[in-house]
């Protein structure tokens, strides 16, 4: 065999040359072409759309419950949510610091990967599309995924390329181009023209109901109305009405219900000895456990999973490194994320949110004795997270903050975590529609109906002719706390430039992040947003 | 180890013998002196030789010698370096005296590739380094016998790791993207392993260092070229044997200066009740053994010669180190009346490798000093069973007991390598010769890590329910090479000659390796890495990583040709061209023409100046590129997206570029060569361009789908000179002194790249992300390492920072280095600005003393150990503090500065050997006899407060809390980072014996 290789070599080398100057490249190790594999239909419509599933799982890739991305910059720009800097441990160049105090620049790496991770997504989308292999209704639900996508683009940066196939390169578009597309994108996908009382969604592809991983009609509808209600922000015309329609027609449809009394999971953080713990989650926190799959107050959600959907990392972000022990974590945590003092107490005491959404006090290991931490910066050796923080920096201390948990924790947590997120959900939907209406009737207490729904369920009182502008803006935050919301609402309620703990006032144009450095410097001719 | 002391005891026993005992065998006398034809001076140490033997001996300090021979000698040869040699016939002479002329070159042949050259007649800057100037003392890797030899070839082993891999470069990087160190060639073997090539059989190295000596290399030249000729047979009467023994012992040279327990405790540390030298616990002293046997002869028309070299070598780390067994056989025959040579080389290597834990290193560094070793001295109820019996500090980021790591853990690896190559000569004529060489390797490499469930580190011991890791890597690389080429030799005169070379060449590279990482053993009772259908995670979705790559038919094709003239012996003209191919570029640029010139004259022979042996003025041009690492360059690249249900889907990781195409080095060499007596100098003056270098860049993710792609992204620059001095200082009485000099200083600059400004190399966790601390710009020089300039201690113990552009605000985040309103600015090089290395070599009678001196001059480091670990931040008081000279006691936060940027300038007498040589008179059953004392590391001068002032060219990236660091991807852009995982350097003496018998 080697001998005739050799003599093969020297015959060449003196004839036809044809053959020992061939270099054609055939990756055998690689994937250069896109693969499809069709799912089991196991979840009725919708489930089982091989051809998306890489889109889907744009979802968990887009930064939506990691560190470093869209999560971040929408969390920690906010008056909910900071990162202190701890002695040294995240100070990371400053660049926690800027978003808190809103002096982020074109060079800040979480806006870059913001806007990397959403193109990813958005490309994934164009992938598919341009395929050629796509069923109507998977056609419908890949555009409006990708609307989507481009609302993030909207909301955080304003002027983005809309780019619908891969390797087109469509000039800048402006706000208010980047608005119109996704609103005609989603109405396709809808099926309608415009949304109107007397609209008719039966000619829609998408399906009517179904598995929240997949977009069906309400989730598409429910994003319509997220992005009608911040139109006067993105182009300066009010659309209240339309996302008062769009709400009506989520909520008018009787497909999802609040999970209120009754509607409960068993709690997989509860230790064995800790009677504290409650056997199982009702209510607000069954919405956000776990074990929250299939929740019927989801509508659109983001499929986590320890094993197969990875991601979502909130107990290493928020936990102190000790917790590990409380829920026997494979991995120890990170001690990052911590809420604001003073966001903390507008919760009152009693409200189901409040207990749900935060971690304080002194802490108890798995076995129900007291939690340590080796390198306290206090006096005390049990970790206890306290409301009240310090400073921001330099030496903030370890321990202090009230801990996110809004996700709750499973015991023997893997660092991705299970609890499916929600993009769309009921419980949104009805402040969207109060606020909506709110605004139109220019009475705040238009806004109470709705907003009681979910007072009721937090078991705290419900409002009675004295819902205010501030007071609603409030009320959201505490039930909108950490699904990426805070920071849109105080854009729209003017309340984003004002002054927080260890946060001056900041300037109007902070309000449309950076067009990231690295992708001007890309060459596709972005321009930067005015301010930066 | 007994055996290893035994072997030791045995050496030392054996030249105390022969120290006492003096040999003398009586025969036919022969005695007489050499001396210098003008002078008349005596030659000290001239060789006198038997011819056709290997009898001979050396003059003493008068220049006299005195030789046994046999009866049937009849003819000795005396030489000596810088004179011609001469041939005296014996006769019945018993009194022979010699004159040698001085200044008549030696005509010395070079390796050039693709055949061999006259020194004199070669227009590049090439470098020939011969095994008697190589580096003594135990040699992990063959690069490490030229470090400081070559002028401007860098070769850095930061710390001692004896698993770890030189970083080599020739005049600075050639590239970015790709492969910036050199291609190696063995016995004409392009591509061939150096790792396969043990120290002991290499007979010369040759570098070529400029592109026109290169370029016939074409696409893989733009590193510089190391040819390397492994000893042959040499004619003789029956089989010769020789024997090489070291016996080494290394110590930590240094460490990073922590605090005592009694330190740590005054300066607020959490005291938890014991005293511990957590670098003591995890050190020792590392005993290496190296013995090569070879055996040499020939008869008639054939030599051979076959070796075997065994080294075990333990580093001062615990449990790391490694075996290693090498064979090899090179053979040379001739035949069909001389008309057709055959050379056969033939090498294996087997090497089993405990690369142990370099964290352990790290962790000792910041590990608590009042914690004990084990679980059971703590002062507080502890759960040792479940941490082996080790203490751990619990619920600390980036925490780990050392001395658990080390004695708990597994991190082990076997690579095995055949390398075998042959070249078969045919004269056609007596001016044409038919050249062909095939050739072939396999490397394989098997590497296990196993973690049990008693391991905090990596083995997640904390956790009830995953417990215990293995993890498993296979890799199999191989080629084929063949080559055909023509060598013409003209008659044009007898002052001048051309020859002239073309060919053919085609090589196929070949890779393959599968991971596998598992865990969740039962529990701590048996090695379950042996075991691993134990593994729980075979039941758990998610846990298990498998992966595998495999290589397309990668090839490289190419043709050469070169044309070598000389007129009037005195005027060199050198030609060559490579039009060369690879598989690893786009469709349409598959195909690079890599074209040289040279021109030299040796200016002396018609000046005719008075004294001067040799002067010699040589100008080089040419073209190389370099071969990008990976395959699939210019493809789309994808990769699998799974879902709950069964279904798949890819997403696109990587975008295309068709127009891929070669990375071209420019390189213009001007080379003067002087001789004047005992005085030589080499001057070489270059300047290289390197453009359209490839590198996989950001590109606009929402056009290309995905923001990463490969892009011929810019152009570089250097300039750079290099002098090689040497001197005969003294050369009469009673002693020899030669000195060498070599000094090259050399700067990058990037003209051109993608971006005008990037930052690079990220300091890492804790609390030091989003901290990049080196620079790049186009139009500047790289490796600029730049950051905000300490200026004190604040009231709140956060460092003040000065406020550069004077604006009166101080904008010194690392995430603001960009913004130009901020107070930044260059605080160092990574790059030296003139590195030297000093040779001596001292001989008086039998003994002999070797100092080589080293150093390098304007490169700064990072010290990263003490910008995380120095200020004495609050919530650290459980993790040790760094404590060098420079610290500052009122800093209580950690923020890089200019106050951890170092320069690390040093001069250090890296090698110094004494040796003592033993002559045994003929029919002696020994032959030759050298014992020699090695000490390397001895001193170092350096005003660096980490382990190692060397400088650190590529960077690794950070790691922490037990994370792996990846050492296949260096940034090379990223120069003057010393990272928390560097070995600690080490101070070594050995023991060595050579008997030729």
């Amino acid at each position: 065999m080697k001998k005739l290789f050799k003599y093969s070599l020297i015959a060449c080398l003196g004839l036809s040359m044809a053959a020992c100057t061939d270099l054609e490249e055939d990756l055998i190790g690689d994937i250069t072409e896109d693969i499809v594999v069709e799912g089991i239909n196991i979840d009725g419509p919708g489930s089982g759309d091989g051809a998306l599933t890489a889109l889907y799982a744009e979802l968990r890739n887009a930064g939506t419950a990691n560190h470093g991305g869209y999560y971040s910059i929408q969390e920690i720009t906010t008056d909910e949510m900071f990162i202190g800097a701890k002695g040294g441990d995240w100070f990371d160049g400053g660049d926690l610091i800027r978003l808190h105090q809103h002096t982020y620049t074109p060079n800040h790496p979480f806006i870059n990967g913001t806007w990397v991770q959403t193109y990813n997504a958005i490309a994934t989308a164009n992938d598919n599309l341009g395929s050629g292999n796509l069923s109507e209704a998977e056609t419908a639900q890949a555009r409006a995924v990708r609307a989507y996508f481009y609302w993030r683009l909207l909301d955080s940066y304003g002027r983005v390329k809309l780019v619908t196939e891969t390797n087109e390169d469509p000039p800048q578009a402006s706000r208010q181009e980047v608005f119109e597309f996704v609103e005609s994108e989603l109405l396709t996908a809808l099926g309608i023209a415009e949304v109107s009382e007397s609209m008719d969604l039966s000619n829609s592809p998408l399906a009517d109901g179904g598995s929240a991983y997949s977009m069906n009609r309400y989730g598409a509808m429910g994003i319509l109305a997220k992005l009608y209600l911040n139109a006067e922000v993105y182009t300066g015309m009010p659309m209240y009405d339309k996302a008062e329609i769009a709400a009506s027609y989520i909520i008018d449809s009787g497909q999802y219900v609040l999970c209120g009394d009754g509607c409960s999971v068993p709690n997989l953080g509860k230790r064995p000895r800790v009677d504290s713990d409650p056997e199982t989650l009702e209510g607000y926190a069954a919405v956000f456990a776990p074990n929250n799959e299939g929740n019927p107050e989801h509508i659109f959600s983001v499929r986590y999973d320890e094993a197969t959907g990875p991601n979502m990392n909130f107990s290493q972000m928020n936990l102190h490194y000790s917790s590990q022990f409380t829920w026997n974590f494979q991995e120890q945590p990170w001690n990052g994320y911590a809420t604001l003092e003073e966001f903390y107490n507008s919760y009152e005491d009693g409200d189901a949110r409040k207990e749900n959404n935060f971690i304080v006090g002194p802490q108890l290991d798995f076995s129900g004795s007291a939690l340590l931490d080796y390198a306290a910066d206090d006096d005390d050796i049990q970790l206890n997270y306290t409301p009240e923080i310090n400073e921001l920096a330099p030496n903030s201390l370890r321990e202090a903050g009230a801990r996110p948990a809004k996700f709750s924790y499973k015991q023997f947590g893997r660092s991705n975590m299970d609890n499916d997120f929600p993009i769309v959900r009921l419980g949104e939907v009805y402040l969207v529609r109060a606020e909506a209406v709110a605004r139109q009737a220019g009475n705040w207490s238009a806004a109470e109906a709705d907003v009681n729904v979910l007072r009721a369920r937090a078991g705290v009182a419900e409002y009675n002719g004295n819902l205010t502008e501030e007071e609603f803006l409030a009320e959201r935050g505490r039930e909108m706390f950490q699904e990426t919301a805070r920071r849109t609402d105080l854009i729209r309620f003017g309340k984003y430039n004002g002054e927080w703990w260890e946060k001056p006032s900041s300037e109007p144009f902070v309000n449309i992040f950076p067009i990231p450095q690295e992708q001007i410097n890309a060459g596709g001719g972005l321009t930067q947003n005015p301010g930066y | 180890m007994k055996l290893n002391i035994n072997s030791m005891t045995r050496g030392g026993l054996l030249v105390l013998a022969l120290l006492l005992c003096n040999f003398t065998f009586a025969q036919r006398t022969i005695t007489g002196t050499v001396t210098d034809a003008e002078t008349g001076e005596p030659l000290i140490g001239a060789n006198i030789l038997v011819v056709g033997s290997s009898t001979g001996t050396i003059t003493d300090f008068d220049g006299a010698y005195s030789l046994n021979v046999s009866e049937n000698a009849k003819e000795l040869e005396f030489s000596y370096t810088g004179y011609s040699s001469q041939r005296v016939e014996i006769g019945s002479q018993t009194k022979i005296d010699v004159t040698l002329s001085a200044g008549q070159q030696l005509e010395e042949v070079v390796v050039v590739g693709y055949g061999s050259q006259k020194e004199k007649e070669i227009t590049s800057a090439v470098t020939s380094v011969s095994a008697e100037d190589f580096n003594q003392g135990p040699i992990t890797d063959p690069s490490q016998l030229l470090q400081g030899k070559v002028a401007g070839l860098q070769v850095y082993n930061r710390g001692g790791d004896p698993n770890g891999q030189s970083v080599i470069r020739l005049r600075g990087i050639s590239t970015v993207g790709a492969n910036t160190e050199p291609l190696v060639v063995v016995d004409g073997i392009i591509g061939a392993s150096l790792d396969n090539v043990d120290p002991n059989d290499i007979e010369n190295v040759t570098v070529l260092k400029d592109g026109s000596a290169a370029a016939i290399y074409g696409s893989r030249g733009s590193s510089g070229v190391i040819l390397v000729t492994t000893r042959s047979g040499s004619q003789s009467k029956g089989v010769e044997f020789s024997y090489n023994g070291q016996t080494a012992a290394s110590t930590a040279f240094n460490s990073v200066p922590v605090m005592s327990a009694d330190e740590f405790v005054a300066a607020g540390g959490t005291d938890l009740g014991s005293e511990t030298n957590w670098i003591d616990e995890v050190t020792r002293v590392g005993i290496s053994n190296v013995h090569s046997l070879s055996a040499s002869g020939g008869s008639g028309n054939t030599t051979y010669r076959i070796s075997g070299n065994y080294r075990n070598v333990d580093g001062i780390l615990k449990n790391s180190g490694f075996e290693q067994f090498n064979g090899r056989v090179n053979l040379s025959t001739k035949a069909f009346n001389d008309k057709v040579s055959i050379d056969f080389n033939s090498s294996f290597t087997n090497r089993n490798s405990d690369f142990g834990f370099n964290e352990a290193l790290r962790y000792g560094v910041l590990y608590n000093p009042t914690a004990p070793v084990l679980g059971a001295d703590a002062p507080f109820p502890f759960a040792s069973e479940q941490y082996g019996g080790f203490f751990e500090t619990l619920g600390l980021f980036d925490s780990f007991n050392p001395v658990s790591i080390i004695e708990q853990n597994r991190n082990q690896g076997q690579r095995t390598e055949v390398t075998y190559g042959a070249r078969v000569g045919y004269d056609i004529t007596p001016n044409l010769e038919l050249a062909a060489r095939v050739a072939n390797q396999k490397t394989t490499v098997a590497n296990e890590e196993y973690y049990p469930t008693t391991s905090l580190f990596r083995g997640n011991a904390t956790s009830p329910t995953r417990k215990g890791l293995a993890q498993f890597y296979d890799e199999i690389t191989s080629f084929q090479l063949f080559e055909g080429y023509l060598t013409y030799v003209a008659d044009v005169g007898s002052r001048s000659n051309l020859r002239v070379t073309g060919g053919y060449s085609y090589q196929q590279n070949n890779f393959e390796s599968k991971f596998l990482s598992l865990g969740d053993f039962p529990d701590n009772s048996l090695d379950f890495g042996n075991l691993i259908q134990t593994s729980q995670d075979l039941q758990n979705a998610g846990f298990i990583q498998a992966n595998s790559a495999v290589s397309p038919d990668e090839k490289i094709i190419a043709f050469f040709a070169r044309a070598n003239m000389t007129i009037d012996d005195a005027i060199f003209l050198n030609a060559s061209v490579r039009r060369e191919g690879s598989t690893k570029l786009g469709a349409d640029n598959r195909w690079g023409i890599f074209p040289a010139l040279g021109v030299g004259v040796d200016v002396n022979r018609y000046l005719d100046i008075n004294n001067v042996d040799l002067l010699k003025v040589r100008v080089g041009y040419g073209v190389t590129g370099a071969l990008p690492g990976p395959n699939g360059l210019s493809q789309p690249i994808r990769q699998v997206v799974n879902g709950d249900d069964g279904s798949v889907s890819t997403e696109l990781i990587r975008a295309a570029n068709p127009d891929l195409k070669w990375e071209e080095k420019g390189e213009l060499n001007l080379g003067v060569e002087f001789t004047m007596g005992r005085f030589n100098a080499t001057l070489d003056l270059y300047d290289r361009n390197i453009q359209d270098f490839i590198l996989e860049r950001t590109v606009d993710v929402a056009v290309f789908g995905t923001d990463r792609r490969f892009e011929n992204a810019g152009l570089l620059t250097t300039q750079g000179a290099e002098l090689t001095l040497g001197y005969d200082v003294v050369r009469k009485d009673n002693m020899i002194w030669n000195t060498g000099l070599i000094l090259s200083t050399y700067k990058t600059t990037l003209e051109e790249y993608v971006v005008p400004e990037e930052q690079r190399a990220n300091l890492g966790a804790p609390g030091q992300n989003g901290t990049n601390m080196v620079v790049i710009r186009e139009g500047e020089e790289i490796g600029q390492i730049w950051g905000p300039v300490y200026a004190g201690v604040g009231e709140d113990g956060a460092p003040l920072l000065e406020d550069i552009n004077g604006d009166g605000q101080v904008i010194g985040d690392q995430g603001n280095a960009l913004n130009p309103e901020a107070d930044f600015t260059t605080l160092g090089n990574g790059i030296p600005d003139l590195e030297f290395g000093w040779t001596n070599q001292l001989s008086f009678g039998d003994w002999s003393v070797n100092a080589f001196f080293r150093g390098a001059l304007g490169h700064s480091l990072v010290n990263t150990f003490r910008a995380f670990y120095e200020p004495r931040i609050s919530s650290q008081t459980s993790y040790n503090f760094v404590n060098t000279e420079l610290a500052e006691p009122g800093l209580t936060s950690a923020q890089f500065s200019s106050l951890y940027v170092e320069e690390a300038d040093f001069f250090k007498l890296d090698n110094l050997t004494i040796s003592r040589r033993f002559s045994f008179e003929k029919g002696s059953a020994i032959r030759g006899l050298t014992v020699s004392l090695t000490g390397q590391n001895l001193f170092v001068l350096t005003n660096y407060t980490g382990t190692d002032p060397e400088p650190s060219l590529v960077d690794y990236g950070s790691s922490d809390n037990g994370g792996v660091v990846d050492f296949s991807n260096p940034d090379v852009l990223s120069p003057g980072i010393d990272r928390r995982y560097s070995y600690f350097a080490s101070r070594t003496f050995t023991l060595g014996v050579n008997l030729n018998f």
